[in-house]
């Protein structure tokens, strides 16, 4: 069995290991249009925050692993048809062009930072960073910058933010909703971060949308609806988004030009898959699809496909979108629903909000904790965190919480430990009912 | 546009007999048909046969026998003229054209053609024909693809799928669960109630969106100007959260515009009840064109009708309708005529006994100016909006109309004075506006009815008196009911 893959980052290369461990005599071919294999995509910032030396640490795997794993990989190789009916892709290589027959193939394109709607944003002083040699390329940029501009206020756009202002630069951030990381915090949590933020220089400007970018000699000018913005460069750190047009329309795609998969990652076409950054993914409890770009989706859905090869037998879990991250003195995390999207879910949903100290000792830091759940199941189906404290790890117990439908009842019952210096008598993820504990809780 | 444009001349013939046979109770001679067509008998016949076609596989709810002589029509209970109409409009090439365009976005002659099965000439001549309707839309079919403003092909669409079209079919399509949720969320964000047909408005208008909302080169101009006064509006900003947060769920980088269309749709249309809109406008801006007009032509009305106390239920009502009134006018061009424009006029005017009208006619036009609308010849939207006007005036004649009260005093032997007050009553209470009753001393009358001479009316006040000639007899009538419409 001969198996193709397109695109060698976290879902190609989760999708290759995973076929290699399940088929031992299979042909596994990747085809990468880069020239670099295993860059992680915020390597930039990584080196911004010096825990990295240089843009080349930030690697995930080498070719040599692959290798060892009896798996072929073609760099400097863009696929640029595939022909279902005969199962062959062409590709070109720096030998020229070519063309690959395959048995099974796997989709796993991913995403780039893009966007159709801002006109003028594929001038040079407008940064992508995706890519390692978009890394090394906006690094050297930065590095003669004074002013930026981030178009997004985003995970990238709000880490972004944080780390170009500590490394002395004069930032002003462009958000289209009335307050940042809209997508996995309601407005009252992200508050005291966005309250530092400024606090910290930053120039926010919320309820804008960017309409179109131009570029000067020295500069760049960011146009909003009544102002524009000059700065040196730019960032563009809107929604990621997948480019499928190698495909021409041979294979179903969403509205939204992402691929249609059904629950076994299987395509329209017999014998191709989609994993990554190009499909949507179930999201929580509802049967709705969306587009959920993350890397922890990649490597998963990666792995369910190499599953389903040969019969449907994996059906894939769907996305919470848990994340978490630190910005601005901050660690924050999230996952499942918000409150403020709650709206679009048909069932009447309730939240409770407490402030948790994070052990018994005197001089404990707090966190302040959200739980999004159905009103008549208390069915979890969200949670929220911030603290000054490292506490992103708790936001993977509150997932699998929701993943395992737990009530928040159910969640009282965790068998956890207890020690004063590192936990309070009521673990961080519960939701406190106890009036003394309980410091400051806001319930509907 | 007229709905009758989505059809050939021939089909427009067989609803008119149809129509003949429903107005003549079913049963219509052949040569009545033939004067009332200006056709020729064979022709009929050749009519009659198409319809017999045409409506076979229903022939059991509806059906016409024509034997030479007479042309009867069966049709079913639960069928109507309306269902026939549809019958018609759903195998209309025009009709199908315009569905394909939908979904398709962009067609080759040839395909189309192939589609439809009809020669590329003739398509080309419908297409032409098309065109010259949609012109007062401001929009048109060209190179394959609908070409104007965005928010008049949504408009237009949303038109063509509510009055025309089928649309169930758009609704049986799939991801309608997802309408149906953008739906609720709406209800969410608005933190309103919709009663069902609203729903079923903006789910025809959901659809719609959805399928445009990747097509490429929208053109926003003029909705950028419309817009401008409306950018702190509140609830714009709710709906364009809303919009944001949906499509930020999607890989989708969705137009700020998406938002604006919305806001207007919901304003233009009856969606919001009454009640969440009069919530509305305590919150909305009063400087906006449509809010200013609003308020505007509320004053003029007063005015004209010199209402000192304007009920309050009622004036929330006028503001409900002024509303949809204007923002169609500020933002759309271009109408369908689904109501026979003259029937309802000729019906409001039989209901309030008064030509509301000239009056309606200064209302629009009042609106026109305001609004700095550039009149297009045959614009039906204006014309539409007049009858609008009509209609409101005349709710407002009616719950504003003050009773006339009007006292009998008949002077004769008390057996006839009985029995000729009841006949009185009997014979005037149809008149509106009036309430009629034997003369009761202590209480006042606008006009009193009597058989005595002048001279003693001192004691009636400042009633009209009026002196019956001949109790019952028509000149008296006639007279009474000039004076009852002068007062
Ligand atoms: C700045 C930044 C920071 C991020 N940080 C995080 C984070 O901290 N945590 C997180 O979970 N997510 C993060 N993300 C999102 C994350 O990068 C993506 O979810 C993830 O990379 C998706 O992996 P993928 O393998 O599906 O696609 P990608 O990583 O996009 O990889 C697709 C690969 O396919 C190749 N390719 C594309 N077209 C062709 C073709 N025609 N022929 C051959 N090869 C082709 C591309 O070169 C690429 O290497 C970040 C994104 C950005 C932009």
């Amino acid at each position: 069995m001969r198996v193709a893959i397109i695109g060698a980052s976290f879902a190609g290369v989760a999708a290759a290991l995973e076929v290699r461990k399940k088929f031992k005599q299979a042909e596994i071919i990747l085809l990468e249009k880069q020239s670099k294999l295993g860059y992680i995509p915020n390597g930039l910032h990584l080196y911004l925050d010096k825990k990295i030396a240089s843009l080349e640490e930030a690697s995930f795997i080498t070719e040599e692993q692959l290798q060892q794993q009896r798996i072929q990989i073609h760099l400097s190789s863009e696929v640029e048809r595939v022909d279902v009916a005969q199962k062959q892709v062409s590709y070109q290589s720096p030998a020229g062009e070519d063309t690959l027959v395959y048995d099974k193939l796997i989709i796993a394109t991913g995403s780039s930072q893009l966007s159709q709607k801002i006109s003028g944003c594929d001038t040079t002083r407008v940064l992508k960073y995706k890519r390692f040699h978009e890394a090394e390329d906006a690094l050297e940029k930065l590095n003669n910058s004074q002013q930026v501009t981030i178009i997004g206020g985003g995970q990238i756009g709000v880490e972004a933010a944080d780390l170009l202002q500590k490394n002395g630069k004069q930032v002003t951030l462009i958000e289209n909703m009335d307050y940042v990381l809209f997508k996995y915090f309601d407005k009252e949590m992200i508050e005291p971060l966005q309250a530092e933020m400024e606090k910290s220089g930053v120039t926010l400007h919320l309820n804008q949308t960017v309409s179109s970018v131009e570029e000067t000699d020295e500069t760049v000018v960011a146009h909003l609806l009544n102002e524009s913005i000059v700065s040196d460069t730019a960032i563009l750190a809107v929604n990621v988004r997948p480019d499928l047009r190698f495909l021409g329309d041979q294979i179903k795609l969403h509205t939204d030009h992402t691929i249609v998969v059904d629950r076994y990652l299987r395509t329209s076409e017999k014998d191709v898959f989609a994993v990554g950054d190009c499909i949507q993914l179930q999201f929580g409890v509802d049967k709705d699809t969306f587009y959920i770009p993350l890397i922890n989706n990649a490597i998963r859905t990666g792995m369910v496909a190499a599953a389903n090869l040969v019969e449907p037998i994996l059906p894939f879990k769907g996305s919470l979108r848990t994340i978490g991250t630190s910005a601005f003195d901050y660690y924050i995390a999230s996952t499942g629903m918000t409150e403020e999207e709650s709206l679009f879910y048909t069932h009447p949903v309730s939240a409770v909000r407490q402030k948790i100290k994070l052990s018994s000792l005197p001089t404990a830091e707090t966190a302040t904790v959200k739980f999004i759940y159905d009103k008549e199941s208390r069915v979890l189906l969200g949670a929220q965190l911030l603290s000054k404290a490292n506490i992103l790890d708790k936001i993977n117990t509150l997932a699998l919480a929701i993943q395992t439908n737990q009530t928040l009842e159910d969640l009282m019952q965790k068998d956890f430990f207890f020690h004063p210096v590192y936990t309070n008598l009521i673990e961080t993820t519960n939701l406190v009912t106890w009036p003394d504990v309980r410091w400051g809780a806001y319930e509907d | 546009m007229k709905i009758e444009n989505f059809l050939e001349k021939h089909e427009i013939r067989e609803i008119t007999i149809f129509q003949k046979l429903v107005l003549s109770g079913g049963q219509v001679g052949y040569t009545e048909m033939v004067d009332h067509l200006d056709i020729s008998k064979a022709s009929l016949d050749k009519d009659l046969e198409a319809i017999t076609f045409r409506f076979q596989s229903i022939s059991s709810n509806v059906r016409i026998d024509y034997d030479g002589h007479m042309i009867s029509l069966f049709m079913g209970h639960e069928f109507s003229l309306e269902q026939i109409y549809q019958h018609y409009l759903r195998q209309s090439i025009k009709v199908s054209i315009i569905s394909y365009l939908y979904e398709h976005q962009e067609f080759t002659i040839t395909q189309l053609a192939q589609k439809l099965t009809v020669s590329e000439s003739s398509l080309f001549r419908k297409i032409k024909e098309l065109n010259s309707y949609l012109k007062e839309f401001q929009i048109k079919i060209r190179n394959g693809r609908l070409q104007g403003e965005e928010l008049q092909i949504r408009y237009f669409y949303y038109q063509f799928y509510w009055y025309i079209a089928d649309k169930s079919a758009l609704a049986s399509r799939k991801n309608d669960d997802q309408v149906e949720r953008m739906t609720q969320a709406m209800e969410n964000f608005l933190q309103a109630t919709l009663d069902p047909e609203s729903k079923q408005r903006i789910g025809v208008w959901f659809h719609i969106s959805k399928n445009r909302v990747n097509s490429r080169s929208k053109v926003y101009k003029t909705l950028h100007q419309q817009m401008e006064p409306y950018h702190e509006d509140p609830m714009y900003h709710k709906v364009r959260t809303m919009v944001l947060r949906f499509f930020s769920r999607y890989s989708i980088e969705v137009d700020e515009e998406e938002g604006m269309m919305h806001f207007i749709f919901l304003l233009a249309f009856p969606i919001l009840s009454e009640n969440d809109f009069h919530e509305y406008t305590l919150l909305r801006g009063r400087r906006t064109p449509t809010a200013a007009l609003d308020t505007y032509i509320v004053e003029t009305i007063i005015i004209q009708y010199n209402l000192r106390k304007l009920p309050y239920m009622l004036e929330r009502e006028m503001y409900y309708f002024l509303s949809q009134i204007h923002t169609r006018m500020y933002f759309f061009k271009g109408d369908i005529e689904i109501y026979d424009y003259d029937a309802i006029l000729a019906k409001e005017k039989k209901f309030t006994g008064k030509d509301l009208l000239s009056f309606a006619k200064q209302l629009r036009d009042i609106s026109i100016g305001k609004l700095s609308i550039e009149e297009t010849a045959g614009d039906t939207l204006l014309k539409m909006e007049l009858l609008k006007y009509v209609s409101l005036l005349a709710i407002v004649t009616f719950q504003t109309a003050t009773i006339l009260q009007i006292g009998i005093d008949l002077k004769m032997e008390s057996i006839y004075t009985k029995a000729l007050n009841q006949l009185l009553v009997m014979n005037m209470q149809h008149i509106n506006g009036t309430h009629i009753e034997k003369y009761n001393p202590k209480k006042d009358y606008d006009l009193i009815l009597t058989n005595v001479p002048k001279g003693q009316k001192d004691h009636y006040g400042k009633a009209k008196v009026y002196v019956l000639s001949e109790i019952l007899s028509p000149f008296d009538q006639k007279n009474i009911q000039e004076i009852i419409q002068n007062m």
